[in-house]
């Protein structure tokens, strides 16, 4: 009977053992050299909403701060609070202002508060960083516009996309 | 014996470089630049100029300067308008749609052309249509902020030098002439 060689496990195993970490190194400089160039190195950073679709521009100004107005297609919000709602990318009429149908009352008065009670620089200039659907009509936003003017919002900065 | 231990000796030159601290700095850092990475990056659009072209254009909203006046006016259904009025006499150009799209490419020819011919005019009215798109607005505002070829640049008196010098800068000034107009 031959006898058969068991085998040995553990014998010539080495409890430690060198990784090769060269490749790994190698991708780890790729993926830090792509998030450096994307580094957002701006003063202000402004999130886009979902689903809305901002216009592109070639304009290389970084945003700056200003009262947050965002119109997209079915609700018009300052910062988080909805103050509106859009349909078929329209003011719902009882939003409107019976006597002007230019003027938002409920943006007038939140503007308004702000303006008295706030003592932050960019409120009392009177700016406003505007995001907008890029579909949306001139006639839904020229409401914003006239309605922040009225309000004491003159200064208006349009957010876009970089790039064409 | 000294010698014989020098022939000995690896000249190679090969070492293993121990890269886990790299490493280990890479990976603290690639989560922290992840998180506050930009991948879509948003600008802003408004008139930050140069202060000659910032002197220009508070000429131009000066009403003792008899500069003359463009007004662009932008219609969905026959393209864009551009009138210049000058002394009292009115010139129209058109820029008609392109495929049932605004011509933009037409439109900044136009404007390039027209600046050249009032080199002291920074400022144009804007006069969008209802229907008009807003991501529509924002390329015309776009055409008309500067020249897109680097080679064609306008003249500009700057108060400092006092001297002419040159400036890509063509309508910065950009005024929704008919947003204050009230609704009925």
């Amino acid at each position: 009977m031959s006898r058969r060689k068991r085998p040995n496990f553990g014998a010539n195993r080495r409890s430690t053992f060198a990784l090769n970490i060269t490749s790994m190194t190698d991708m780890f400089t790729i993926m830090l050299v792509f998030l450096l160039q994307t580094f957002a190195t701006a003063d202000v950073q402004v999130e886009p909403v979902q689903g809305m679709r901002l216009p592109s521009s070639n304009s290389n100004l970084n945003p700056i701060e200003g009262v947050r107005l965002i119109v997209t297609k079915d609700e018009l919000l300052i910062g988080e609070h909805k103050l509106a709602t859009l349909k078929d990318k329209k003011f719902d009429i009882h939003d409107i202002d019976g006597a002007d149908a230019n003027f938002l009352p409920l943006l007038f008065n939140e503007l308004d508060k702000l303006a008295k009670n706030s003592t932050d620089e960019h409120i009392k200039e009177g700016r406003i960083l505007l995001q907008a659907d890029a579909s949306l009509p001139y006639d839904t936003l020229r409401k914003v516009l006239y309605t922040a003017s009225m309000a004491g919002f003159p200064q208006l900065k349009m957010v876009a996309m970089l790039g064409n | 014996m000294r010698g014989r231990r020098w022939l000995n000796h690896d000249t190679t030159g090969e070492f293993e470089l121990d890269l886990a601290p790299l490493l280990a700095v890479m990976v603290k850092l690639v989560p922290v630049l992840l998180v506050s990475s930009a991948f879509v990056q948003l600008m802003m659009v408004e008139t930050e100029l140069p202060q000659i072209v910032k002197e220009a254009v508070q000429q131009n909203n000066d009403p003792k300067n008899e500069i003359a006046k463009i007004r662009l006016e932008m219609n969905g259904q026959a393209g864009i308008k551009i009138v210049i009025s000058d002394k009292g006499k009115e010139q129209e150009a058109d820029v008609p749609l392109k495929d049932g799209a605004f011509d933009f490419q037409g439109l900044h020819e136009k404007l390039v052309s027209i600046k050249q011919a009032n080199p002291k005019v920074f400022k144009i009215d804007m006069i969008p249509g209802a229907g008009v798109e807003y991501g529509d607005i924002i390329k015309v505002m776009d055409e008309a902020r500067r020249s897109r070829d680097n080679r064609i640049t306008f003249p500009v008196f700057d108060s400092e030098k006092n001297a002419e010098t040159q400036t890509p800068f063509m309508f910065p000034e950009v005024v929704f002439a008919n947003s204050l107009e009230t609704g009925v």
